[in-house]
């Protein structure tokens, strides 16, 4: 099998989104709609002990005040399925958290009643804010092993230890979450950004006691994920029942500062890393012990050991995590979660160890060739972690940089500084079930498990049907993030494109097959729609089931139920990973000490590029998180009275254009026939690993100081 | 980022004084006397007291309103123009950007008060008839959005950073537009569709 290139299309939904068109969850229009708000505890921990909602409901305007008591107590536990998030309870667990819903005939109604409500508390005063309080409790993992680091490292000669920090941190897409929920005859409609409209479905039936056919979940577009919107939000079941109480459509859209509070954040993350190499200065083993900070019921894994060990082929690896539990909310997936900061570390980590070996960062990289998943044990589907490096190196300049620190400083005494740092990220892949269907009337319609949240999942799609399929593109629907067209799965951890193209080109294949027969050898000519008009069929529809590499009929199952059902990135016959190699310039300016980026290059390795012009916006995307999470972006925590200080736009500050310079994105493009028909890994995330690093690295070329914790602030460099 | 690089000048920056104190406009009265369309004026909602008459997109817009809406609000909720975007509500993020007589507002922190026969446009009005404008146009080119969600806030920036001639560089027209966030990082392409047009030498 083989795989061409991709022609360079527009992206396919990019004219409704310029003409403001496009509907995200908040723009619907309904009748006799209704405006909620959240009332948020203003305690770390404890309890409501009493709730009025008197006050509330005299303010005019206000339908409803939802408390503890409507709703049903929380589900049994299920097996293999994380609970639900909690609705509204009297215990508070974290600051910010719901502790009324105020449901009202106008928003601002809703909110002044919101306003309103002054709960008593029982608060509790032995909470733990920060991970060196008192009550932190401390939980090893498994840990990451491969080889026997520890006897490897005995042998090195240069040895190279250190300690790096990466901050919590929100996702803040610019659509804030919200819910629209609409209750009728007996069915639950609701219109919600997310990710997983599956996970919304799933949470929605266990808290409201919902069948599968009573809860539709509808997210055709999203404003931008980044993770957070990967599961099911606290909220979602307020509106909802207050929708199924009221039998009028109820809408919320979540303030910006509530959202810090209770939607999933990056947990605050340490990483201690000694990397050995021997006399002829080669990497032989890695000793690396990594925690995070977690809430006291959290489940976001410390996988800090994902990546590290796929890039260099480091033989003897020995990696331990922790999770340190407070009272927070619960941290989550956000873009490149463990490998962003685990390639800042480990990556600056290696930068460290070149300098002192006195050899140049990239030579030292292209020393390592990694073949094989030293963990696993399994041979790489294909890495081009190389040719990332040599096509970077040559479209940056890299050649001729001088080797000491400091030495390219500008007439202004400005300090000039490259850097190099390199990323990986799993290959992954879920089952998908679609159905294609070609109309006479010139329709064509796509129904799949996807989520657009900007990546370009459908551009992707609408590649391979028209490759594949004579028809008219302006006619083309791709329905997706939808659990009424079709089985939806979470989309992210780059897995969607792996998950989606192979099911779009086996259904065109398909369809092809099925108009061939019922042609039966006529050839009437035109494309499909004018020849199934011309045998007078109305329309050719068919249905493919694909799996990834070892998946099978128990894959497809969860998929139906809404489950996980992801596989990767080990399969059986081998370990699949995408690559990036960015290289960064940094001006560090003489008075002010402050960091700019004016120029990057970043070649991906993930596989065949699918969809050019929406990958390229993917991997620029994906360096401009980079040098936000490097040099802006930290939620602080109130060691106080617990919450987040800065829960703002204007506190949490991420870049902006002016902190952006010239991104210049290549590809491998190389397809990795392994993994699937069309040799397409992942993208969105891989393009954000390493990015920190590059920084780093470039920081301390520019002066000759290395900064370990992120973000890299004007005072580090005084 | 640097509080520095936000401010400037403040006929042209999203600021609350812009939004709350501009003069009544010139280009509202001159579309009145030219006798713009009427549009039927939305059921007003409970508590709602106060009557206004926007021009919205060209056409006088008599709508009741709690007199605490914000502009943003009422372009959403009471009038079904949801292109402008609710991103903070805090005139943050620009992504409710909209024009009031010419020049670009953060809507959410503008009350629709006084919008009371002044000229709003916003990203459903800006293209004359049904083509384009040839910067939503310059938006595909160049790729200058992934979601999508901040894309009618910028687009309505990126007229206003020319009209008020501050596409003069790369340099300043990444300043100018630092008030509108892209967070899936589309900055480039926005920066590349702006030289684009400004280029061009368009009216725009």
């Amino acid at each position: 099998m083989t795989s061409a290139p991709f022609p360079n299309r527009p992206r396919v939904d990019a004219l409704d989104k310029v003409l403001g068109a496009t509907k995200y969850a908040a723009d619907y229009a309904l009748p006799n709609l209704l405006y909620a708000m959240q009332v948020p505890a203003t305690i770390a921990k404890g309890r409501v002990t009493a709730l009025s909602i008197d006050a509330a409901m005299r303010v005019a305007g206000v339908v409803k005040v939802l408390t503890a008591g409507d709703f049903p107590p929380p589900p049994a536990a299920q097996q293999g399925a994380p609970p639900p998030p909690a609705t509204i309870t009297r215990d508070i667990a974290y600051r910010g958290q719901p502790v009324a819903l105020v449901v009202a005939e106008t928003l601002e109604a809703a909110i002044q009643g919101a306003e309103a409500i002054r709960p008593t508390y029982a608060a509790d005063a032995t909470f733990t804010a920060t991970i060196d309080g008192k009550g932190a409790v401390r939980q090893p993992v498994q840990p990451t092993v491969g080889g026997n680091a520890t006897t490897a490292m005995v042998q090195a000669v240069t040895r190279h230890s250190a300690e790096y920090v990466s901050p919590a941190q929100h996702h803040n897409p610019m659509e804030m979450l919200s819910t629209t929920a609409v209750w009728e005859g007996g069915v639950l409609t609701v219109y919600e950004g997310t990710q997983g409209s599956n996970a919304v479905k799933g949470a929605l039936m266990r808290n409201l006691r919902l069948t599968s056919e009573q809860v539709v979940v509808k997210s055709p577009q999203v404003g931008g994920g980044f993770g957070q919107k990967g599961g099911a939000q606290r909220h979602t079941a307020l509106v909802a029942r207050a929708a199924m109480l009221l039998g009028r459509p109820v809408k919320l859209v979540v303030p910006r500062g509530q959202i810090f509070h209770n939607a999933s954040f990056r947990p605050k993350n340490r990483h201690r890393i000694e990397i050995g190499a021997d006399a002829a200065g080669k990497m032989i083993a890695v000793r690396y012990d990594a925690d995070q900070q977690q809430s006291r019921e959290g489940q976001f894994p410390p996988n800090y050991h994902e990546t590290p060990p796929m890039m260099y082929g480091i033989p003897d690896y020995h990696g331990t995590a922790a999770n340190i539990r407070i009272d927070t909310q619960a941290p989550g997936y956000m873009r490149a979660p463990t490998p962003h900061p685990s390639s800042f570390a480990f990556d600056s980590a290696v930068d460290e160890l070149a300098v002192k070996l006195g050899v140049d960062p990239v030579a030292f990289r292209l020393r390592h060739r990694a073949t094989r998943d030293p963990i696993d044990d399994k041979p790489f589907s294909s890495c081009f972690l190389h040719e990332c490096l040599s096509e970077g190196a040559r479209r940056f300049g890299w050649k001729g940089r001088p080797l000491a620190p400091g030495a390219m400083v500008r007439p202004d005494g400005t300090q000039v500084g490259w850097g190099v740092g390199c990323g990986a990220y799993p290959a992954n892949v879920h089952p998908n079930i679609a159905t294609l269907r070609v109309g006479a009337d010139g329709t064509t319609r796509f129904a799949a498990a996807g989520h657009e949240m900007g990546q370009g999942i459908r551009s992707t799609i609408e590649q391979i049907l028209v490759r594949d399929l004579a028809i008219d593109p302006a006619r083309l629907e791709i329905a997706i993030g939808d659990t009424s067209v079709a089985p939806q799965h979470v989309t992210a951890g780059s897995w969607g494109t792996a998950s989606v193209v192979p099911a779009a080109e086996q259904a065109a294949a398909k369809l092809k097959a099925a108009i061939a027969e019922l042609l039966a050898g006529r050839s009437p000519g035109g494309n499909l729609h004018r020849q199934l008009a011309a045998v007078r069929r109305p329309f050719v529809q068919v249905e493919v089931t694909t799996v990834g590499p070892g998946q099978g009929d128990k894959d497809v199952a969860r998929l139906r139920q809404g489950g996980m059902a992801v596989s990767g990135p080990e399969y059986p016959a081998f370990t699949s990973f995408s690559y990036i190699a960015h290289f960064v310039e940094v001006h560090v300016e003489p008075h002010t000490r402050r960091i700019r980026v004016p120029r990057v290059v970043s070649i991906a390795d993930c596989g065949r590029v699918v969809s050019p012009r929406t990958a390229e916006s993917q991997v620029r995307g994906g360096v401009v998180w980079g040098i936000s999470a490097c040099l802006r972006e930290a939620t602080e925590v109130d060691p106080r009275f617990g919450g987040w200080l800065n829960n703002d736009l204007a506190d949490y500050v991420v870049a902006v254009n002016a902190d952006i310079g010239e991104i210049d994105v290549g590809f491998i493009d190389r397809p990795d026939m392994q993994f699937n028909s069309l040799g397409a890994k992942g993208l969105g995330e891989v393009a954000m690993t390493g990015c920190a690093a590059a920084i780093a690295n470039a920081v301390f070329h520019a002066t000759g100081t290395r900064l370990r914790e992120m973000p890299f602030r004007i005072e580090d460099l005084l | 980022m640097d509080g520095g690089e936000r401010s400037g000048d403040d006929s042209s920056t999203i600021t609350r004084r812009t939004a709350l104190g501009g003069t009544a406009g010139l280009a509202a009265a001159v579309l009145i006397d030219a006798g713009a369309a009427v549009s039927a004026a939305p059921a007003p909602p409970p508590g709602a007291t106060l009557l206004i008459k926007p021009i919205v997109n060209g056409r006088v817009t008599p709508v009741t309103i709690d007199p605490r809406t914000s502009l943003l609000d009422l372009l959403r909720e009471l009038l079904g123009l949801t292109g402008a975007k609710k991103g903070c509500d805090h005139g943050q993020c620009g992504a409710c950007t909209v024009h009031i007589d010419g020049r670009r507002v953060a809507s959410c922190l503008t009350l629709a008060a006084k919008t009371d026969g002044r000229a709003v446009t916003t990203i459903e009005g800006l293209a004359d008839g049904d083509g384009l404008h040839p910067m939503q146009q310059a938006f595909i080119d160049h790729d200058a959005l992934q979601c999508g969600y901040c894309t009618p806030g910028q687009i309505m920036a990126a007229v206003a950073c020319i009209r008020e001639g501050k596409a003069t560089s790369r340099a300043s027209i990444r300043e100018a537009m630092s008030g509108n966030i892209c967070r899936c990082g589309a900055y480039v392409g926005i920066v590349d569709a702006i030289a684009d047009v400004a280029g061009k030498g368009r009216r725009v």
